[in-house]
């Protein structure tokens, strides 16, 4: 059908497309890996923030590759990308300010029974919890 | 190219820029997707950092290989879409249509796996807000954090309902050979949304079960 020759213009791939195959191929198994590694590591003690920096760390190279190769950012061209990249920076503002705004309150703005607020003794679990 | 001019709308001049239109409009719609997403990742981020014992208590109580196991599944089907894809670049609509049924059936194995874990929760009582009726975890942190679990993955899943009918709708017109190697961009954009619903998990996994 499309040789390669025939320059299609709705082509996006520039590669051959065997090389196409085996670029998905490898970056299947490096998820793979990735996924298998930080399941391994979550079980190993590692010292306080470290597991989550970790955790998250795997979980962005993993998405990084799914976005660059399968979704096909790494060949094609700048709007699609700037697209993405825009909605990452809106993440990094929506997570990052809302966090910021709760880890700076004062010790009376935190609900009972959080962690750093005052001790609240009024405070009664839900009637369905448990009896005692 | 006269065989493209089947598959080319009017209102557009050449079929370049309708797939690029086509692209770029998807990826406005995925953006969006994140960004719905997004929201309750950082609901999950305030309350983790409100609850840190609670969440850590709770988030340990999860089957942590189902999980694991269903991470695995997702990123396979990610992969067996890729190659329909890739199929569908080279005019060949049956092996787009095996492989996104593959896809599907992975897919289901996810939601399989899902539904056990769901069985469990409703067991254990572990539900959201008024309707935890767990002893594992003290506090509101407990209830808290099923509520975000059930949201986040809840969601997730009828992406994946979605996503499921997407490949559906698609392989089987791509089996019927209405895509061509010159176009198949519909192949393209189901793929993306798959992607996507991969891509959301990928942070779904570590956040809610390893942390």
């Amino acid at each position: 059908m499309a040789a390669h020759g025939n320059a299609s213009t709705v082509e996006h791939h520039g590669a051959p497309h065997h090389s196409h195959v085996s670029r998905y191929v490898a970056v299947w198994i490096v998820l793979l890996v990735l996924t298998v590694s930080t399941w391994a590591l979550a079980k190993v003690h590692l010292p306080g923030p470290l597991h989550v920096l970790v955790a998250l760390a795997i979980a962005i190279a993993k998405g990084a590759l799914v976005a660059l190769f399968f979704m096909h950012l790494y060949d094609q061209q700048g709007a699609n990308r700037l697209v993405f990249v825009t909605s990452l920076v809106f993440v990094a503002l929506l997570v990052g300010l809302t966090l910021s705004d709760y880890a700076t309150r004062y010790p009376l703005s935190k609900p009972p029974g959080s962690e750093g607020a005052l001790p609240a003794p009024d405070y009664a679990p839900p009637p369905t919890s448990r009896t005692h | 190219m006269p065989a493209n001019t089947t598959y080319l709308a009017h209102h557009f001049e050449s079929l370049e820029k309708q797939t690029y239109a086509a692209r770029l409009g998807m990826w406005l719609f995925l953006a969006t997707e994140v960004l719905l997403f997004t929201a309750l990742f950082a609901g999950y981020g305030v309350y983790r950092y409100l609850y840190p014992e609670a969440f850590r208590e709770a988030s340990r109580g999860l089957e942590t290989w189902i999980g694991f196991v269903n991470t695995l599944v997702l990123v396979t089907s990610s992969f067996t879409v890729a190659m329909g894809l890739e199929r569908a670049t080279r005019g060949d609509g049956r092996g787009t249509r095996l492989l996104f049924g593959l896809s599907i059936l992975l897919a289901l194995a996810f939601l399989g796996l899902k539904a056990v874990e769901y069985t469990h929760h409703f067991h254990a009582g572990e539900l959201p807000g008024r309707y935890y009726a767990s002893d594992a975890v003290q506090g509101p942190g407990g209830p808290i954090f099923f509520a975000l679990y059930f949201l986040i993955t809840g969601l997730h899943a009828i992406h994946v309902v979605i996503g499921m009918t997407v490949l559906a709708v698609i392989g089987w017109r791509a089996g019927r050979g209405a895509y061509a190697a010159e176009y198949h961009v519909p192949v393209e954009l189901g793929a993306l949304y798959w992607h996507l619903v991969d891509l959301i998990w990928i942070f779904v996994f570590p956040l809610i079960y390893l942390v």
